[in-house]
């Protein structure tokens, strides 16, 4: 979808302001007949969004609607599809994961002429007989029914769709006889086969669609497949892969290959067949492989995801070969060491990712990977990093390790949470200034959290498991840009510091386990255009303000509650209060918080 | 104000509304106009016809683009917008690339 303007945003804010304004409008037929389709789509989803959506309102939308997402809408049920049902130039529609749509609601479905995308999945109670209603409607390109009541017997069906290009029919039991009766669908590009009952034999049919280019067959019982030439993207995880594209015949040009979790005896073996200079995407995660010389052949490589193999530090040898390209490397729970990651220096000029999270790696890997200039995001996660390296010799101060980061002009993104960092290593973070994303934990204090205030395009700040304060809180100083702000497991914060705090900035989505605050569309809104309204004194000036924090509760009624109890003095009261039983009586805080 | 700080939007009505360039400068439709070399007979005279867009909404266009500038410089007021009349500002809007 395209973005909106200010002025559409405001006029779509207008028109869906409560069900007066929607009778406003929906009599002017001429304007709604002229209404781009892109238009009446936005104006379609807020007015759903806001519930107010109903189905003979639908109806005004008729001769201009082309495309419509309403999934996971709940209210979506039959009445929806016999409006939708008559819309003539409907070409798109969504219905993914609305409980009501059953296969008796998509029966108004049959017939349409213009409709070439189609997703029903997850609607589990979409079976075969729902699938006779779709076969009417031959201009059908797009089909999803993954995760619904489909049986092989419904999937048998879909051959007369000739039409069909993409198919998604994950999660359903699809025998090889059903895939055998698919081979008429010549038009095929992808096929999404996840989960299915598929083995060998079937697979052997695969080689009759000769425009295949993506394929989907994890979870299946396939460990061999013939040649697809047209094939660029294959997924086979979680499979025992024996061999990819065994025949004769020039090697298959696959771009993106996934093998996560996949059982492979011999990798080489079953890559014979694959034209491997091409792969640009390689994910290996979690399978069996014991050993990695194939990789110093993929020199196209752009992705690579190794996490939770065995890969250790004299395997990183071989990713320096094929470095040249690598823009995304996933190490996590591998065994790979700071020495390992000091071979890639130099090697991976164009690497923008790397995660490392749960190595053995330590504050020296820090000082390598502040000497790959084009980093974007580093996730160091549940290492040994402490912030500090200890000079050899006596009488000399530790080295903060965070301040070479500083190198990283591009650094967008630190993953930092379950390390020894603590408060006095953490202050070269501070100028890290491009910096969006930040995550943190372990026992750090206030300290630390002043330290944040100055990383002015901070979006995203988390917290987790740290030694907070309300008073901490309180001083904190949010940069101006930040959205989110994750304080889980701070175990000292109470509801009424987080609530002080969400009062102040009524624009950051706070999260605690006490509390989480989403910011309410209306306030955001407000501070794009603040409303008149705001400005006048007297009760309505009352009114004004708790629309304007009217967050998305989990206990809506305990806060309004907690608000005409106190006012702000009691509260500036309760504040302190609480410190005296930090600075005195810590014992005691578990069970109040309670 | 001199005329050339001027531009002329004239409405399906006929109806002109004279109103400061720079204003009307925050449609990206009109500024193509005003500013792209020669090809368009409004870059002359400095005005320019929508034969599609009414009085109403234009006026209401109008207001909005003193509004947007007021707003960019800082100074936060409420655009009011009536109901009736977002469909067609709306569409209006889409045109202008405002």
């Amino acid at each position: 979808m395209e973005t909106e303007s200010l002025l559409i945003k405001l006029c779509l804010q207008a028109a869906t302001d409560n069900l007066h304004a929607v009778e406003k409008w929906r009599r002017q037929r001429r304007s709604l007949e002229r209404l781009p389709s892109h238009l009446a789509e936005s104006l379609i989803l807020r007015l759903v969004r806001r519930r107010l959506m109903f189905p003979s309102l639908l109806e005004v939308f008729k001769n201009t609607l082309e495309k419509i997402d309403l999934s996971g809408q709940t209210s979506v049920d039959l009445e929806w599809m016999a409006y939708l049902g008559a819309f003539p130039h409907l070409q798109s529609l969504n219905l993914a994961g609305c409980p009501k749509i059953s296969s008796s609601a998509i029966w108004p479905l049959a017939g349409m002429k213009n409709l070439k995308m189609l997703n029903l999945s997850r609607c589990p109670k979409i079976t075969d007989s729902g699938i006779k209603h779709l076969l009417s409607i031959p201009t059908l390109e797009e089909l999803s029914i993954s995760q619904t009541g489909v049986t092989s017997e419904g999937v048998l069906l879909l051959r007369s769709l000739k039409n069909l290009t993409m198919l998604d029919l994950g999660g359903l039991s699809v025998t090889d006889l059903a895939l055998c009766s698919l081979q008429v669908l010549t038009k095929l590009q992808y096929l999404d086969l996840w989960g299915s009952e598929i083995s060998n034999k079937g697979a052997s049919v695969l080689g009759m669609f000769p425009n295949l280019i993506f394929l989907n067959l994890a979870w299946t019982k396939v460990s061999k497949l013939p040649v697809l030439s047209s094939v660029e993207c294959l997924n086979m995880s979680n499979c025992t892969t024996h061999s990819i594209f065994e025949g004769h015949g020039d090697k298959v040009w696959l771009r993106k290959l996934i093998l996560t979790g996949a059982t492979i005896e011999d990798i080489s073996e079953a890559l014979t067949y694959v034209d491997t200079s091409s792969l640009s995407l390689l994910d290996v995660s979690n399978s069996s492989l014991q050993e990695f010389c194939f990789l110093s052949c993929l020199v196209a490589l752009e992705y690579l995801d190794l996490s939770s193999c065995p890969f250790i530090d004299e395997f990183v040898q071989i990713i320096t070969y094929i470095g040249a390209k690598l823009k995304f490397l996933n190490l996590s729970n591998t065994r790979v060491t700071s020495a390992g990651v000091s071979v890639l220096v130099g090697r991976v000029p164009k690497l923008e990712t790397i995660l490392l999270s749960n190595t053995p790696t330590d504050d020296f890997a820090i000082s390598h990977l502040s000497a790959m200039p084009s980093l974007k995001v580093i996730n160091l996660t549940g290492t040994n990093v402490k912030g500090q390296i200890q000079q050899l010799g006596f009488g000399q101060d530790a080295v903060q390790s965070l301040a070479e980061l500083q190198n990283l002009s591009c650094l967008e993104m630190l993953y930092l949470e379950n390390t020894q960092l603590r408060d006095a290593s953490l202050s070269p973070i501070s100028k890290l200034h491009e910096l969006n994303h930040l995550h943190l934990g372990g026992p750090l204090t206030d300290i630390s959290l002043c330290l944040f205030s100055s990383i002015q395009n901070l979006i995203h700040l988390s917290l987790h498991d740290a030694v907070l304060t309300g008073p901490g809180l309180n001083s904190f100083k949010p940069p101006s840009n930040l959205k989110v702000l994750d304080l889980s497991g701070c175990w000292l914060l109470t509801k009424d510091d987080l609530l002080l705090f969400c009062r102040r900035y009524p624009l950051i989505e706070l999260k605690h386990e006490l509390y989480h605050f989403v910011p309410s569309e209306q306030s955001i809104s407000k501070h794009l255009s603040p409303s008149g309204v705001a400005t006048k004194t007297g009760p309505s000036k009352k009114k004004e303000r708790t629309l304007l924090v009217s967050p998305t509760m989990l206990k809506k009624d305990e806060f309004i509650d907690q608000r005409l109890k106190y006012s702000r003095e009691e509260l500036l009261a309760l504040q302190h209060s609480s410190v005296s039983l930090v600075a005195f009586d810590n014992g005691n805080l578990i069970p109040e918080l309670q | 104000m001199k005329k050339e700080d001027t531009v002329k939007l004239i409405s399906a009505e006929g109806f002109e509304f004279i109103i400061d360039k720079k204003a009307a400068m925050v449609s990206q439709t009109i500024r193509n106009m005003l500013t792209s070399p020669g090809s368009f007979s409004e870059t002359e005279h400095g005005r320019v016809s929508f034969p599609e867009i009414s009085t109403t909404i234009l006026e209401k266009i109008c207001q909005y683009f003193h509004w947007s500038l007021q707003y960019a410089s800082g100074k936060e007021t409420e655009f009011h917008i009536e109901p009736e009349l977002t469909l067609e500002l709306m569409m209006a809007a889409n045109y202008l690339h405002t």
